[in-house]
């Protein structure tokens, strides 16, 4: 992989100048890195899948002849008396959006070659992906012990714990996968193989802080996700 | 040979196998014989730029191949040709799809005569209800489906209690009466298909689909699967006999309905049941 | 490890590049300084990093041609032996109604996905991407590696299903449920569920190709490559690979749900059944939904196929009628806008299955639009030929195979693309006809083109011509004879997908017929093989090409080597200063102008500029 440099390049003013740009040679987006362009495409098919999977939830939904359970109910926590609906999700979803801020944090760290500082907000976000997949685990029992399953469903609707596992579980191996990157990513930043250039495991390309940036597209687009997740089950 | 020529008599043999074809559509026995009609359009617009194009090639390769001493015109694009096309083709495509459109639009919109009739499809065979004296279908659910009750009629239904029941793959249709088939399946996908009527849907389990038909000429039709559906797809068929007004109306009598089978039942319980006291 | 990279030695390419013509300024060659560092590229060594898991897109191009073409042959076995019970019912005793179904399943199945897509992309889009655009390779080379061996695993596990208690799936390519799961349908245990996994990692394998060809294309282009200066061939592959990136998630996301329903028992598509006599756990799904899921894929699916095979014959026809490909501006729209509509048709697959027929106005509408830009492609590739100089070799009999085959089947796509003339036609062997004649034999015609184009550039010599025709003509008048009359019988109303056609009185007219189409197709599949055997010949005894053979002007000939070796490009990457098409150039000496050449070497030309 290689640096960009656009040096020589003049922008072209208004929107038939936008099209000049678009289709000049060499690059279509000027000064973006091949593996930051090849994860905005890659997100961009993501969302496909994303939207597939809640469209035919909103399909199930709309045309199950059984009653669909009530979120608030279903959902509800019962903390010291009280019962709080949508408790727990909104500690993951505050969980999941601060590690969306310490990520960004460790983008700009990582520019600034602060190894120290990109290092422990990296591991920063990891845990509290960590935190998320955990707090989802302990949702998924606490259903599973009330007798949701993926095919039967005792508040209503079979679909909803199809649907629910499903996504949720779709969405979690995602942020999982992320977690595992995110140690991966804090190793390699503490031990200095973007300082160095240090070729990869695998692809043995030369190592570059423009990697903590593509993984920190990656778990935006994640949190994103999930606010849709939220906003469809829960408020719905 | 040429291969131009080659070419040419690829063409003038579909174009002859089109005439000549002993293969053709079976005889139309319904009401739609618009959709023939969109068919031939079809074929006439898409059939002429077919052999347009290709003559065009085929002209193109005789008169224009390899000399090593002449030059291809250098013509990167041609504005006003390009947009002559564009506004012909579009022009074509609107003449082709208006007449479908309309026809569609019939196709979709019941007429408010046409009798219901209730077509259960499953795993293999089919099976008819045909509305009684008040004219409506009772409604019905997968789930009561047995040997006492083969369509699953909800038993509250006053609707269902006169509903004509008919247990076997043959059904008879008043000739022009139109109908509307009422499609449902207890498993997996069919499809009532009449080639002669030219329409079909499928059935659905889960859902009622629907579509309807006039029929038009008497005589006997072969019913076929047009929607795969399992192993015994290609030996799901049925019959369907058009009978004019006085043949339909003596079949009809013939017919058991709803509220027959069950007193039949109970009967035939009550008797057994005498037997055991016995 | 790093003395396997040889960057360092490698020149950077000379911002201002100014090799003065004899006549005119040099001011006028000026392209702008490289943007981007030439790339890092892993050099193999040993035999398996080098041929096996190899990094460069060339190999694995040939690999994904070879796994593909590998499979092709089984879906042309498998066709075989459904011809042979269509034609002659009951001649080969092991045949069942189970068989011939997962015969029909295996046999599309393999010939869409992992046969014509996997080549066409997989294959040619490897090869050619990176010489077409002047790169020295994907940009991705480790993980354009991974994707191939991903495709492999997903070759090797629908295989697989043959050999699994009940066999592969019978539920047809379309694997509808509730059927595909249920009993009744042959594989509806271990096939379908090996389907699914197949088609989730082919998903999975294919992505990682084709974020390689996008951003290939995007990022990754040589100086004076402009969007409009790329040949057609890169224009279709790059559409269709779009294509593929938005469609191939409803296709993840449809067999995961499937397999779910398989597996746990969910009833994603599944309502209440009865099934002798009892009532399934299952109920509350909608079998249409899948149905939507699938053809939000299935259609695009069609012209990532189609595509490509577009571009493909644009360059192949211009090449050999030595003329620019007309039109090119539209030949570029056209393939894009295509592509984009594509994604709002599906439902036409889907007029008569239940769905709310108020969504027939729609699509029929949006299909017919698709037809206008098709039309013009054709027109333009007609439009090439005339006035031009054309060599009447194998590649161009392959071409005009194409345009025939093509314009029949597109025409036909009319009639089943219009709602009410689909009602009497759909489910019939017109649609058989129709999607053979246009997304097989056509695309087929294609890589049998491009095969004979390429391969002087793959293995550095000529095939045979002789062969070659015997291999056209076989294969066009076979191809034709079977797929011409078979319209017809959709006419008469023969349902597709049946086993044996029985008594019908109307349908038995038709045995003659499809004996004589059974006969055909054996005939046609047999040809095929003259193209191995004219390869093998060809490598052992062929005549060399040597460099640029049939005087194109695109940059994949252009390469210091033939065959272009690893990095493609030698010490320099080329300067492209033209688009793709200059043949037959008023003023200019050779009736060709490379993209490489500057203007003031042809400086008394007429060149439009590009």
């Amino acid at each position: 992989m290689s640096d960009p440099k656009i040096e020589g390049y003049q922008f072209k003013p208004g929107f038939s100048g936008m099209a000049h740009d678009t289709a000049s040679d060499q690059t279509m987006f000027k000064g973006v890195h091949w593996g930051k362009a090849m994860m905005w495409i890659f997100l961009l098919s993501d969302t496909f899948i994303f939207s597939c999977f809640l469209i035919s939830y909103m399909k199930g939904r709309g045309s199950t002849p059984v009653e669909w359970p009530n979120p608030s109910e279903v959902f509800g926590l019962h903390v010291f008396g009280v019962d709080v609906p949508l408790l727990l999700i909104a500690i993951m979803t505050f969980v999941l959006i601060t590690s969306s801020g310490t990520m960004a944090l460790a983008v700009k760290y990582g520019y600034e070659k602060n190894k120290k500082m990109c290092g422990w907000l990296i591991l920063a976000t990891a845990i509290g992906g960590l935190t998320f997949v955990g707090m989802q685990a302990f949702e998924w029992s606490k259903l599973i012990h009330e007798g949701v399953r993926p095919w039967e469903n005792p508040f209503g609707a079979p679909q909803f714990g199809s649907f629910f596992f499903m996504i949720t579980g779709f969405h979690g191996t995602h942020v999982s996968i992320g977690v595992i990157f995110l140690f991966i990513y804090a190793y390699k930043t503490f031990a200095g193989h973007y300082d160095e250039k240090k070729r990869g495991w695998f692809t043995s390309m030369k190592g570059d802080y423009v990697e903590i940036e593509i993984l920190g597209l990656y778990w935006h687009f994640v949190d994103l996700v999930w606010v849709f997740i939220f906003a469809f089950f829960y408020l719905w | 040979m040429h291969p131009g020529i080659i070419f040419f008599l690829v063409i003038l043999g579909s174009l002859l196998f089109h005439i000549f074809t002993p293969w053709y559509w079976t005889d139309i026995a319904s009401n739609w014989g618009s959709m023939d009609d969109t068919i031939t359009l079809t074929f006439w617009v898409g059939g002429g730029v077919f052999i347009a194009v290709c003559l065009f090639m085929i002209y193109c390769v005789f008169k224009f191949s390899y000399k090593e001493d002449r030059k291809a015109e250098y013509k990167p694009e041609d504005k006003k040709l390009e947009k002559i096309l564009t506004w012909a083709t579009t022009l074509g495509v609107v003449a082709l799809l208006a007449p479908g459109l309309v026809i569609w639009n019939q196709y979709v919109n019941v007429p408010k005569n046409a009798i219901e009739i209730d077509v259960m499809a499953w795993q293999w065979g089919w099976q008819y209800r045909l509305p009684g004296k008040d004219g409506k279908l009772g409604t019905t659910k997968v789930i009561n489906i047995n040997d006492e009750n083969p369509f699953g009629i909800i038993l509250e239904d006053p609707n269902g209690k006169d509903d004509i029941l008919i247990q076997s793959d043959t059904i008879h249709l008043k000739n022009n009466k139109p109908v509307k088939i009422l499609l449902r399946s207890v498993d997996v996908l069919h499809n009532w298909y009449v080639p002669q009527f030219r329409a079909k849907m499928d059935a659905v389990p889960g859902v009622i689909t629907y579509y309807w038909f006039e029929p038009n000429k008497v005589g006997e039709y072969e019913v076929l699967c047009a929607e795969y559906c399992g192993v015994g797809h290609y030996a799901m068929r049925g019959r369907v006999f058009v009978k004019n007004e006085e043949d339909y109306a003596k079949w009809l009598d013939e017919q058991e309905t709803f509220s027959d089978l069950v007193a039949k039942q109970k009967k035939l319980e009550f008797n057994k049941t005498e037997l055991a006291k016995k | 490890m790093s003395e396997d990279f040889n960057n360092n030695k490698i020149i950077h390419a000379q911002s201002s590049e100014t090799i003065g013509g004899a006549s005119g300024s040099p001011d006028m060659d000026y392209v702008r300084p490289a943007e981007t560092g030439d790339q890092d590229l892993y050099h193999g060594h040993s035999f398996i990093t080098k041929w096996i898991f190899c990094q460069d897109a060339k190999v694995i191009g040939v690999q994904y041609f070879l796994l593909a073409t590998f499979t092709g042959i089984i879906g042309l076995i498998l066709s075989w032996l459904m011809r042979l019970q269509l034609g002659f019912p009951g001649l080969a005793g092991f045949m069942t109604a189970e068989h011939y179904y997962q015969f029909v399943t295996m046999h599309g199945m393999i010939m869409v996905v992992y046969f014509l897509t996997a080549l066409f992309l997989g294959g040619f889009g490897n090869y050619l991407i990176p010489l077409m655009c002047g790169a020295r390779d994907m940009v991705f080379p480790y993980l354009n590696m991974i994707s191939f061996w991903m495709f492999f695993i997903a070759v090797g596990v629908l295989l697989a299903s043959f050999f699994v208690p009940g066999g592969p799936t019978g539920s047809g390519w379309t694997l509808y449920p509730p059927q595909s799961i249920l009993e009744g349908t042959p594989g509806s245990g271990w096939g379908i569920l090996l389907m699914c996994l197949s088609l989730i990692l082919f998903v999975a394998g294919f992505t990682m190709g084709g974020l390689n060809y996008l951003i290939t294309v995007l990022q990754a282009r040589t100086r004076g490559m402009t969007l409009m200066r790329m040949p057609l061939t890169v224009w279709g592959i790059f559409t269709a690979t779009v294509l593929a990136m938005l469609a191939f998630p409803a296709l993840l996301v449809g067999s995961l749900m499937m397999s779910l329903d398989k597996v746990l028992g969910t009833s994603f598509f599944m309502p209440t059944i009865l099934k002798a006599g009892e009532v399934l756990e299952y109920g509350g799904g909608s079998p249409i939904l899948f149905q939507h899921l699938f053809w939000f894929f299935g259609h695009p699916e069609v012209y990532i196929v189609a595509l490509p095979a577009f571009g493909i014959i644009s360059d192949l026809i211009s090449v050999h009628a030595r003329k620019n490909i007309f039109g090119y501006r539209m030949m570029v729209w056209a393939i894009v806008g295509i592509g984009a509509l594509s994604f709002f048709v599906w439902a036409h697959h889907m007029y008569v299955s239940g769905m709310n027929p108020w969504f027939g106005f729609f699509f029929a509408t949006t299909t017919l639009i698709i037809a206008v830009p098709t039309a013009m492609k054709v027109y333009n590739w007609i439009l090439t030929l005339w006035r031009g100089n054309i060599r009447l070799n194998t590649v161009m009999l392959w071409c005009l195979g194409f345009i025939v085959t093509f314009v029949n089947g597109g025409i036909t796509g009319i009639f089943l693309g219009n709602v009410t003339v689909d009602v009497p036609l759909s489910d019939t062997y017109f649609v058989i006809a129709h999607f053979h004649m246009v997304m097989g034999i056509a695309p087929l015609m294609v890589i049998m083109g491009a095969v004979y184009h390429w391969f002087p550039l793959v293995a550095g010599k000529f095939l045979d011509e002789k062969l070659g025709k015997w291999h056209f003509w076989l294969t066009f008048l076979g191809a034709y004879s079977i797929y011409f009359p078979m319209h017809y019988l959709g006419f008469i109303g023969v349902p597709r997908r049946y086993f044996e056609m029985y008594d019908s009185p109307y349908v038995t007219s038709a045995v003659g017929m499809n004996e004589f189409i059974s006969i055909a197709a054996f005939i046609v599949g047999a040809a095929q093989f003259i193209l191995i055997f004219n390869i093998i010949k060809t490598l052992k005894t062929g005549k060399p090409a040597g460099h640029n053979p049939w005087k194109a002007c695109s940059l994949e000939w252009l390469t210091p080597s033939v065959p272009p070796e690893h990095g493609n490009w030698g010490d320099r990457l080329p300067v492209v200063h033209r688009w793709a098409y200059d043949y037959s150039v008023p003023g200019a000496k050779e009736d060709f102008i490379t993209q490489t050449t500057p203007p003031s070497e042809v400086a008394n030309t007429e060149v439009e500029k590009t």
